[in-house]
């Protein structure tokens, strides 16, 4: 590691704390209009982060439906119909709505120009464009999910999606192909950015993992989105027009509708947990107050996550109908694929070592991920060898699997995420106990939630059931008795961030003591970021010389600590 | 309430070959995710940050060593499950080449099953809105034990998947095209049959019972209800579409008149030549494409005479029916045109003639 990084005794004494200006982006006009038609980064991001919140909410009423149906055996509270509505709802809500766009679309929005010291994105009109676009194919697919709804599943498998399914599929396919080109619009800015716009001195080594992350991210949005959007044009037009692609009764192959659409799904599962791997490689050096261990490491298997996750689509069709070694061949490739997942969570347990740890909410979350998503992890290891998965495919082995990935993965590292740079977002504090207790419901509910899954999985009870065979039913009452603790662990921050809003401390510029370019402006931030063009000194992590990015010594820590002995902790280790 | 074993039951020489992998991986990830648990939870207590301490950490940038111990071992782990893995399937896809053959067609939401005595089961449906004929087949999935059977699949219109628990495996029929797997069960009892690939409005109705049963048993179910044997089914359909008038079902027959399609005698398993060159492998698929599509490929030296609108006129179940019938003309035989066909390799071979049973003369 080339990074070069300040001898301690240069280092200038604690800045002062940047006063607050008279105009910072959140009091820089107040209109309606001022929102709707700004081209600042950090208010996009606002936008994006109102607008997911609220389809986070409508995927979370769907599931908790389903969990509930799924109390009885004979299906509790839905008909088959609208229970087939309702899990297609919150598939497709969830993540065309939500989980795509979340950390790239909110914290990659307003945090990659301040991480890497711009003033903006590149393309800042381009940057409002993808919101718009987000938002009119959002409205096609929430029109169509609550005029009468989709029973296809998130999946669209045709020739069920195509040629059999009576109800809104071509609008909600039509609105994930428009929320398709707002993916590759940020993807394209954010790599743009990446790549012209860094400040003085911050070079690739030394920017920080959460830019590596995104920039693996905005490689798969770019070459991934494309290919599903081809695929969603030929299931529609195969639907309305009758032209046989997938369908065999009109010369068509349904394979290659899968084949297709795993092109860019699997890789969209990275797109979904890549950027959380960022975000937690920000909050765990900043609360142990280490370096990263492995900084290289953890930057280039995001950068190999994105590439190898091209080269594994079929294991999702191992009992399709491929050939016998083509399901050898992604076997094999899907072994690959999850070594640099491992890579990364040794680096991250390993950071911690000789560390000081301190246990606010944002690294409570980071913890849970870590937990979760070993979990989820090493569950995928049961789907991609051949002869195990050709039991547990298509059981809730698979769906406890991915929402231990996705949820316990993804949805924790967007909460770590929000909760680390809700100070500099709004300016304002939360409450320090509620949040600390949200984090701990969460990680119990999901639990909870999930390992029963894992359990009915393993006895072959299939996914997309709204009844099921009665021996099954304990299990299902015991998830289904988690999803309310994780609905409730869902609703806290709910609470507290928006009271946080009105009655919060005000937050100081710097409050977790982080050396990232994003900590150096007030909170919240100016309008255009920085009042000065930042020189970027060292690498991104040097929490154990105790200086920022810019060099300068970083401000009392919270938590625990002897009062006067900051000084002296500048040796070199 | 009943409650779930702590083992899955296992009836198939699969799901006996499952277990020991499914486990070793539990075993093997349980033991990686202990020590991330072990090292995060040890690491957080020790160096957790005390009220007093001062904020002094070392400056550890990484270490090679352990960047390459880490990478090397789990994927050598990794690559354990993949080599196992692949056995595991290698032993379930493959059936062997002489076992009996079960077709099954899925439908939405029945499983329409045909054994190759003709007896014949519907699995799953709602029985409300079936014919009185499907409603006299429902049943279970019957199968002998100790004997190893090839189950071959085709959908009727959307994909399905024919997944039994018990046996650890399953397969995704899909529509237009043959699948197959092969089944080998060790253990008399019931178990669950599952869809498992979504597939409509009553897709958790698509559901029934797996049985396994003695030999006796199984001989006493195939003369249950049969009425002959799959391929006899196959030559009724073959004559009431007229496909005899082109192809004539025996070389004897065809020299006689002019033939203006190919004799199917001896066909199954030959390599064809094409017109426009190249050679087709008679095989299930060849020939339920020159049904459905019979411009697709046509033999050297004919005509593309054959009508294309054989699709809308047989079901998945007579294709089936037809497929048997024409892979039964072995090649040599002779089969006079009015008796009733010998069932084919497979069937029982005390299958009582069906009463009443005049061979061709069934409409």
């Amino acid at each position: 590691m080339s990074t070069a990084y300040a001898e301690p005794q240069t280092i200038a004494p604690v800045p002062p704390e940047p006063e607050a200006p008279p105009r910072n982006y959140l009091n820089n006009g107040y209109g309606i209009l001022s929102w709707l038609l700004t081209v600042d980064h950090k208010r996009i991001g606002i936008l994006y982060l109102v607008s997911l919140t609220a389809f986070f909410t409508v995927g979370g009423i769907a599931a908790g439906l389903v969990r509930l149906n799924l109390l009885s055996p004979d299906g509790a509270i839905l008909t088959e119909d609208q229970y087939n509505r309702m899990f297609t709802a919150h598939g497709v809500v969830m993540l065309f709505l939500f989980l795509i766009p979340s950390i790239p679309a909110v914290m990659g929005n307003f945090f990659i120009p301040m991480m890497i010291g711009a003033k903006d994105l590149a393309f800042p009109k381009l940057n409002l464009a993808s919101w718009y676009v987000f938002m009119i194919g959002a409205g096609f697919m929430v029109w169509a999910v609550l005029a009468g709804g989709i029973d296809t599943g998130w999946t669209l498998y045709p020739p069920y999606s195509s040629r059999f399914s009576h109800t809104n599929v071509t609008p909600g396919a039509f609105g994930a192909f428009i929320t398709g080109f707002s993916s590759i619009m940020t993807g394209l800015n954010i790599m743009a950015t990446i790549h012209k716009m860094r400040a003085p001195g911050m070079t690739w080594g030394r920017m920080p993992l959460f830019c590596w992350a995104l920039y693996a991210t905005s490689f798969i949005q770019l070459l991934g989105t494309p290919v599903v959007a081809i695929t969603l044009v030929l299931l529609m037009v195969e639907r309305v027009a009758g032209v046989g692609v997938f369908d065999p009764a009109m010369g068509g192959d349904p394979l290659l509708f899968q084949h297709l659409f795993w092109f860019y799904s699997h890789p969209a599962v990275y797109i979904m947990i890549v950027p959380g791997m960022g975000v937690i490689s920000e909050i765990i050096t900043c609360f142990s107050r280490k370096n990263i261990f492995g900084y290289k490491a953890v930057a280039w298997s995001s950068v190999g996550i994105a590439v190898v996750g091209f080269l594994v689509w079929s294991h999702h069709m191992f009992v399709a109908g491929i050939s016998y070694y083509s399901a050898l061949l992604f076997s094999f490739l899907t072994m690959l694929v999850a070594v640099p997942s491992a890579i990364k969570v040794f680096n991250w347990t390993a950071t911690l070592y000789r560390g000081s740890i301190t246990f606010q909410a944002p690294m409570l979350f980071t913890l849970a991920f870590l937990v979760l998503f070993t979990v989820g992890g090493v569950t995928g290891l049961f789907l991609a060898t051949l002869g195990t998965d050709i039991h547990l495919h298509d059981t809730y082995f698979v769906v406890a699997h991915f929402h231990f990935v996705m949820v316990g993965g993804m949805v924790l590292a967007y909460m770590a995420a929000i909760h680390f740079w809700w100070p500099k977002m709004t300016g304002r504090m939360y409450s320090d106990f509620w949040s600390r207790a949200s984090a701990t419901v969460i990680f119990v509910g999901f639990f909870l939630t999930f390992v029963p899954q894992f359990v009915l999985g393993y006895h072959g009870m299939p996914r997309r059931y709204p009844n099921y065979p009665a021996e099954f039913q304990v299990y299902n009452i015991l998830s289904t008795a988690g999803a309310s603790i994780l609905g409730l662990g869902y609703l806290m921050p709910g609470i507290y961030l928006t009271l946080s809003l009105f009655f919060g401390e005000k937050a100081p510029a710097n409050p977790w003591s982080a050396t990232g370019l994003e900590w150096a402006s007030p909170s919240p931030p100016h309008v255009f970021n920085f009042e000065f063009v930042p020189v970027v000194k060292c690498g991104p992590y040097e929490y154990s010389l105790n200086v920022d990015q810019l060099g300068r010594t970083l401000p009392e820590p919270p938590g625990p600590m002897a009062p006067n002995t900051l000084k002296e902790t500048n040796g070199v280790g | 309430m009943t409650e779930l074993p702590g083992l899955a039951d296992r009836a198939s020489v699969v799901a006996d070959r499952f277990e020991p992998l499914f486990w070793y991986i539990v075993a093997c990830t349980s033991i990686g995710t202990l020590i991330v648990c072990v090292g995060l939870v040890a690491f957080c207590t020790m160096y957790r940050r005390k009220r007093g301490d001062t904020i002094s950490t070392p400056r550890i940038l990484g270490s090679h060593k352990l960047e390459l111990f880490w990478t090397v071992i789990p994927l050598i782990i990794f690559l354990t499950f993949f080599v196992w893995g692949m056995w595991v399937y290698d032993g379930a896809v493959h059936p062997p080449a002489d076992a009996p053959e079960i077709k099954v067609i899925g439908k939405q939401w029945m499983w329409k099953i045909q054994y190759p005595s003709g007896q014949r089961v519907i699995v799953g449906g709602n029985t409300d809105v079936m014919t009185d004929e499907e409603r006299n087949l429902v049943g279970a999935f019957v199968l002998p034990i100790d004997k190893p059977v090839k189950v071959t699949f085709i959908s009727e219109d959307v994909i399905h998947d024919f997944g039994i628990p018990a046996f650890r495996q399953k397969i995704d029929v899909i529509p237009g095209r043959y699948v197959s797997t092969w089944y080998h069960p060790n253990k008399i009892g019931e178990y669950h049959l599952f869809c498992d690939q979504y597939c409509g409005n009553l897709h958790s109705r698509m559901v029934g019972k797996v049985k396994v049963v003695s030999q006796d048993d199984f001989d006493a179910f195939l003369r249950e209800k049969a009425d002959g044997s799959l391929a006899w089914e196959g030559q009724q359909i073959f004559r009431k579409l007229q496909c005899n008038s082109c192809h004539t079902p025996n070389a004897q027959s065809g020299a006689k008149v002019h033939p203006r399609a190919p004799s199917l005698e001896g066909l199954w398993g030959r390599d064809v030549p094409l017109k426009g060159g190249g050679t087709a492998e008679v095989t299930e698929q060849y020939i339920r494409e020159s049904i459905v599509n019979p411009r697709a490929k046509v033999v050297e030296g004919w005509e593309p005479i054959m009508p294309g609108n054989y699709e809308s006129q047989v079901s998945e179940d007579d294709l089936t029916k037809v497929i048997a019938y024409i892979r039964s003309l072995k090649s040599g035989k002779q089969i006079p045109n009015n008796e009733k066909f010998p069932p084919p390799d497979g069937a029982p071979r005390d299958m009582k003639t069906p009463a009443g049973s005049t061979g061709g003369s069934k409409p």
